[in-house]
């Protein structure tokens, strides 16, 4: 019995869909650019994610040293440093290197530092963080121990700068919630409408069913498939053109001046199949309240 | 079968069906009749369960109609068929498919569904136009998918209202024919009508309504 009313139940979705080809073609394709947002949301919030992972491992420490110290303190320093937990000295930055740096980075007004009589910047260890999580890492704290090393000037490290970038991202993400919130609900209130109409459409043959002793399910159950293909057909095209959109845009690595290359990385398994659901469970939603609509009244 | 004990109708004000007491025996054959708006049509819907009566009780093979569930009521319909005075034959399907509903329903066999459909289409005389559309039908033809609807899952109770209304002296005959063929197989019947011609030399019962009152029975 099962598996023949199956058949009957998908026939009359797909009669139904067919019946009502150009409300259908709204319907899905209202729920596609529904999802499409949503999932670019998704495909942005994962790869600020992951920009924020690489950042964090790659967090940076610059030791600045005091100016005449000897050879021997200088090689104390950083053989210290070396020492420090997951880090790695990356260079060495002596008073010269780091004038030509400013001059450079001045471009065309490195002629304000003509009256220097003086370098008075100082040298330099670059120290970068790496594979670990930034969170484990107390900054603050290892300044203060590296500012007491003899000959160390001052510590600098980029984790005010990695605050506000969390904080953006914070924001983003209620920004998303909400919107997605309301996304879904535009996608719930587009199928539980398309399939009232189908089944507005179809109240002739509701009454006559139920006068020849259909049961409730068998008649409801043709609208809740219904719902299941809107919702899955949108899910699929909306997952498609993200795919196609994410072609487009990873063909460049994207560049951003002084920052690392951005490398955008597509959304793994879990998350495709999650759109593809989504928008499934908000067809079955969406008919589930459409039917019990129409059979209370 | 059927029983109904002091049962009433009223739409608003107006009293359909007033103080009626019924008791129809397993596999008879029984007549409604009585003026316009005498309240045949009334009776029967509430036999069939589709309209709560006001007052009363009424019993379907020992159930209770007030109390069944929405489940058992749904069993209990695919026992009964019903020959609507509108027909309600769905435009947009076939007359073959407006038949076979009354067996998808059950989840029968769709061999089975095509042999019984086939059969209920011939014993009416619509063989020939199983592929066409009920508007594409004589009001006696629609009259008659109706009945092969009614008839196609063998029901213990036939309920028709005004089942020959449309028809010929000729066909009609063959409709009471069919009827009377149903009831020797032991179905119940109801027939609706103020056809005299269709009582006429009968023994059956005779169920005489006036102003939605039973004014006497034969
Ligand atoms: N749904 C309804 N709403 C309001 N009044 C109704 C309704 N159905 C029937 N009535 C009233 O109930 C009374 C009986 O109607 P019913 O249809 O049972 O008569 P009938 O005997 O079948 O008449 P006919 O021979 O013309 O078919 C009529 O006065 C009718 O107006
Ligand atoms: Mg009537």
């Amino acid at each position: 019995m099962g598996l023949r009313n199956w058949a009957y139940y998908s026939k009359h979705a797909f009669i139904n869909i067919f019946g009502n080809r150009l409300v259908h073609a709204i319907s899905i394709g209202t729920i596609a650019s529904s999802l499409i947002l949503f999932g670019s949301f998704i495909l942005l919030f994962y790869n600020l994610n992951h920009w924020m992972l690489e950042w964090g491992q790659s967090l940076s420490m610059s030791v600045y040293l005091q100016d005449e110290i000897d050879q021997k303190t200088k090689a104390r320093i950083e053989s210290l440093l070396k020492n420090l937990p997951s880090a790695e000295l990356k260079e060495y930055i002596s008073k010269d290197r780091a004038m030509e740096d400013l001059i450079d980075g001045l471009g065309v007004h490195s002629g304000l530092l003509e009256g220097l009589k003086e370098n008075p910047l100082p040298a330099s260890f670059e120290i970068i963080f790496k594979d670990v999580n930034i969170r484990q890492l107390d900054p603050q704290g290892m300044k203060e121990e590296i500012e007491k090393i003899e000959g160390v000037q001052e510590v600098q490290y980029s984790e005010e700068w990695l605050d506000r970038l969390e904080g953006l991202v914070y924001v983003l993400k209620v920004a998303g919630f909400i919107i997605a919130g309301f996304l879904c609900l535009a996608v719930l209130f587009i199928t539980t409408n398309t399939i009232k109409l189908t089944i507005y459409s179809r109240r002739d043959e509701v009454e006559i069913l139920k006068l020849v002793g259909a049961t409730d399910w068998f008649v409801k159950m043709p609208f809740l498939i219904e719902g299941a293909i809107q919702g899955l057909v949108g899910g699929v095209i909306a997952l498609s053109t993200i795919s196609l959109l994410f072609l487009l845009f990873s063909m460049d690595k994207v560049h951003i001046i002084g920052l690392p290359v951005l490398e955008i990385v597509f959304l793994p398994m879990a998350h495709l199949a999650f759109i593809i659901l989504l928008g499934l469970i908000l067809g079955l939603i969406g008919s589930f309240i459409a039917v019990g609509r129409f059979f209370d009244a | 079968m059927i029983q109904l004990f002091r049962v009433s109708k009223s739409f608003g004000t107006s009293k359909a069906l007033q103080d009626i007491n019924l008791r129809i025996r397993k596999g008879e054959f029984v007549f409604v009749t009585g003026p316009s708006g005498a309240g045949k049509t009334t009776l029967l819907r509430l036999i069939f369960g589709t309209e709560p009566p006001t007052e009363g009780q009424i019993l379907i093979r020992g159930i209770n109609l007030n109390r069944i569930r929405r489940t058992s009521l749904d069993l209990l319909r695919r026992r009964m068929g019903f020959v609507f005075q509108d027909f309600k034959l769905l435009s947009r399907k076939t007359v073959f498919q407006n038949v076979a509903i009354a067996l998808e329903v059950t989840g029968e066999r769709p061999a089975i569904v095509r042999k019984k459909t086939h059969q209920a289409l011939k014993a009416v005389g619509l063989s020939k136009k199983e592929e066409l559309f009920p508007l594409q039908l004589s009001g006696g033809e629609q009259q008659r998918v109706a009945i092969a609807r009614a008839v196609v899952n063998d029901p213990l109770i036939l309920i028709a209202d005004e089942p020959t209304g449309n028809l010929d002296p000729d066909i009609t005959r063959d409709i009471m024919i069919l009827f009377r063929s149903i009831n020797l197989r032991g179905t119940t019947v109801i027939i609706a009508t103020h056809s005299q011609e269709l009582m006429k030399d009968t023994e059956q019962r005779i169920i005489l309504l006036k102003e939605g009152r039973m004014l006497r029975e034969r």
